[in-house]
């Protein structure tokens, strides 16, 4: 079955916002994680616990939107009050859940909920 | 009985419906309550009741005013009331800020200008985050969002219509009414509808409203036009009768001199006769001086009607069901426990008959509902002193009685007003005319004087009288305030040091230290 919406992985600040300049008018949703390491694990548990949730509900993002799913980094650049996404983005913690653009997101505990995501995507 | 109820509306013409007619055995409602209206008193009911395990609905839909402004879920307060205005009236006051601030040693580059398209967007976008939360709210206490319009069929049948028209019929065991108003128009107005707006688009213009005439003295209106003039902008207020009715007009006429001596214009005793639109895009308003009779006009960039809202139910086929609606008012007529005339529907908020029409109430009316019909609770919602703030540019809060009503009740023998007229520290420095700074509190003559009204003009007037609302609450007394020590240095603490009666004839300017 084909996929309705594009999947991009970026690291980082500059590559996140270079991603979603490059898609300007589009539906764009982002999660942003804790970064892995060469093992593939989070240093941020609460990422790795609603991770697969959201993942379960990317089938219901509404076709042609984008979904990007931002590492942001290690935790004492996370926990720098003064990194971009912080300042820039004004994320308050990670996961968090959201859509480009508008007020709608999902922050940390929220992420876990199956039923918030799929509203997020659902939602008009 | 109730097996019969439900066996009458099974024999309707099945064409009624869109869907199948479900099967339902007696008391198998889809819900065991329905909301209809999704603003402060029907939120706060839904989520009340989903505590208690209840299968709860919110019906939401709004239709759009005559400009076409629409918004999302949390009604009248979060999209087009108190939220924006708070805002809105910040940043007015926050420009008569920076202007004292020079005379506190701030260097800041003069004339200051004010973008309404900064502002604007910001309140737009906080706005849009409060019905984002609402969503989530809901959907985390497990309350059904319907994005619906919501109509009676009877007592525990409602009809809901989608934007595209769809229709869906849904069953409940208790239905609540929480539709709220909507602003008036005065149609008889030729222009009115075509060419003005009203408190559903002010909040949500994309360009500045310029030279703005508002018409009406209710504190929507003097709060509109209070932040137009704070903002920069040219604005006038047309005014038939008195402001602020209902009000204490001593208090009133404050708000409105001061409003008055920092810029606003104001026709008192004028009503518009028409509104016409010129080739340049601008407003010709003509109106009628009521005493001379004479005929003026004058040209705007928007008009704004702030003359009274009309309560949601013309399309709730409330007659059709048997709620009673009090004529004159046009709102649902409702007991002390918030029922209406058929039983399990009850209304809350703006909708209901001789409730005030205020945020607060609604949600504590919603939720003491709520644990009355599922919780088991038998208490009632207390009107009674409720404080409120009109946010005009000189703040008025107040609770309890105005002056006139105390005297109505017990005679001008039978109370003891005090008053001052005060400075706030703040205002010394920045040179800054205090004149309609005043404080009232009529209390009862008799034994240890009673506070029953509380009055203040000034900054951060909401911020102050919240804590008097619970003494008043309290049953405070004058005795009791004397007794209490004020905090130095405040505006808050010369209603402490009240001692100056009207009944003296002497001077309630409070000198210094």
């Amino acid at each position: 079955m084909a996929r309705q919406y594009e999947e991009v992985t970026v690291r980082g600040y500059d590559e996140f916002m270079k991603a979603v300049s490059q898609r300007k008018g589009k539906d764009v949703f982002a999660y942003f994680s804790g970064s892995k390491n060469e093992q593939g694990a989070s240093w941020c548990p609460d990422c790795v616990k609603a991770e697969p949730i959201v993942r379960g509900e990317l089938s219901y993002l509404p076709p042609g939107s984008v979904f990007i799913y931002c590492q942001v980094g290690e935790r004492p650049y996370w926990k720098d009050p003064n990194n971009e996404f912080k300042k820039t983005l004004k994320l308050s913690g990670v996961p968090t859940l959201l859509r480009y653009g508008t007020p709608q997101k999902l922050v940390e505990e929220e992420c876990f909920k199956k039923d918030l995501v799929r509203m997020m995507f659902t939602e008009d | 009985m109730a097996a019969l109820c439900k066996w009458r509306h099974r024999l309707k013409p099945a064409g009624f419906f869109q869907n199948a007619v479900r099967r339902q055995l007696s008391d198998n409602y889809d819900y065991d309550l329905l909301v209809i209206g999704g603003g402060s008193g029907g939120l706060a009911c839904s989520k009340e009741a989903a505590q208690f395990g209840k299968k709860v609905a919110v019906l939401d839909y709004v239709e759009s005013s005559p400009k076409g402004t629409k918004w999302g879920l949390g009604g009248t307060c979060v999209n087009v009331g108190c939220i924006p205005k708070k805002l809105m009236h910040q940043a007015a006051l926050l420009g008569g800020a920076v202007k004292d601030a020079q005379k506190y040693g701030w260097r800041i580059p003069s004339p200051i200008t004010h973008d309404w398209l900064t502002m604007a967007p910001a309140v737009q976008d906080y706005i849009r985050s409060l019905n984002w939360g609402h969503r989530v709210q809901l959907q985390d206490k497990k309350v059904k969002y319907l994005n619906l319009k919501g109509s009676l069929m009877d007592g525990h049948t409602v009809k809901a219509v989608s934007k595209t028209g769809k229709e869906s019929v849904l069953t409940a065991g208790n239905i609540v009414i929480a539709t709220g108003g909507r602003p008036k128009y005065p149609t008889h107005i030729p222009g009115s509808l075509e060419y003005g707006i009203s408190s559903d688009d002010i909040f949500w213009l994309k360009e500045s409203p310029g030279k703005t005439l508002v018409v009406g003295a209710s504190y929507i209106a003097l709060e509109c036009a209070g932040f137009l003039t704070g903002i920069g902008l040219d604005a006038s207020v047309m005014v038939r009768s008195i402001p602020l009715r209902g009000f204490d007009q001593q208090i009133a006429c404050l708000v409105t001199d001061y409003m008055g001596s920092y810029g606003t214009k104001f026709h008192w005793k004028c009503s518009p006769s028409k509104v016409e639109k010129l080739e340049t895009g601008r407003l010709l308003v003509s109106w009628t001086d009521l005493d001379s009779g004479k005929e003026d006009q004058d040209t705007f960039d928007t008009v704004l009607w702030a003359v009274g809202r009309a309560p949601e139910t013309r399309a709730l086929n409330l007659e059709k069901v048997g709620v009673k609606m009090n004529r004159e008012t046009g709102k649902v007529c409702v007991s002390a426990d918030e029922a209406t005339s058929v039983p399990h529907i009850y209304a809350i908020g703006d909708i209901a008959d001789g409730r005030p029409e205020l945020t607060p109430t609604a949600i504590q009316a919603g939720k003491l509902l709520a644990r009355r019909l599922f919780g088991k609770s038998s208490e009632l919602m207390d009107y009674d002193c409720v404080p409120t703030t009109v946010f005009t540019p000189l703040e008025y809060g107040s609770v309890g009685l105005s002056e006139e009503e105390a005297v109505r009740r017990h005679g001008e023998d039978g109370i003891e007003v005090f008053h001052a007229f005060y400075k706030p520290l703040e205002f010394t420095v920045a040179e800054r005319d205090a004149s309609h700074c005043y404080i009232k509190m009529v209390c009862l003559r008799e034994g240890a004087r009673r506070i029953l009204g509380f009055h203040f003009t000034g900054p951060n007037a909401g911020e102050v009288t919240q804590g008097f609302a619970l003494a008043i609450k309290c049953g405070a007394t004058y005795t009791q305030l004397m007794a209490t020590v004020g905090i130095h240095p405040t505006s808050a603490e010369e209603i402490i040091k009240l001692h100056i009666t009207k009944r003296s004839g002497l001077d309630p300017t409070v000198t210094g230290c």
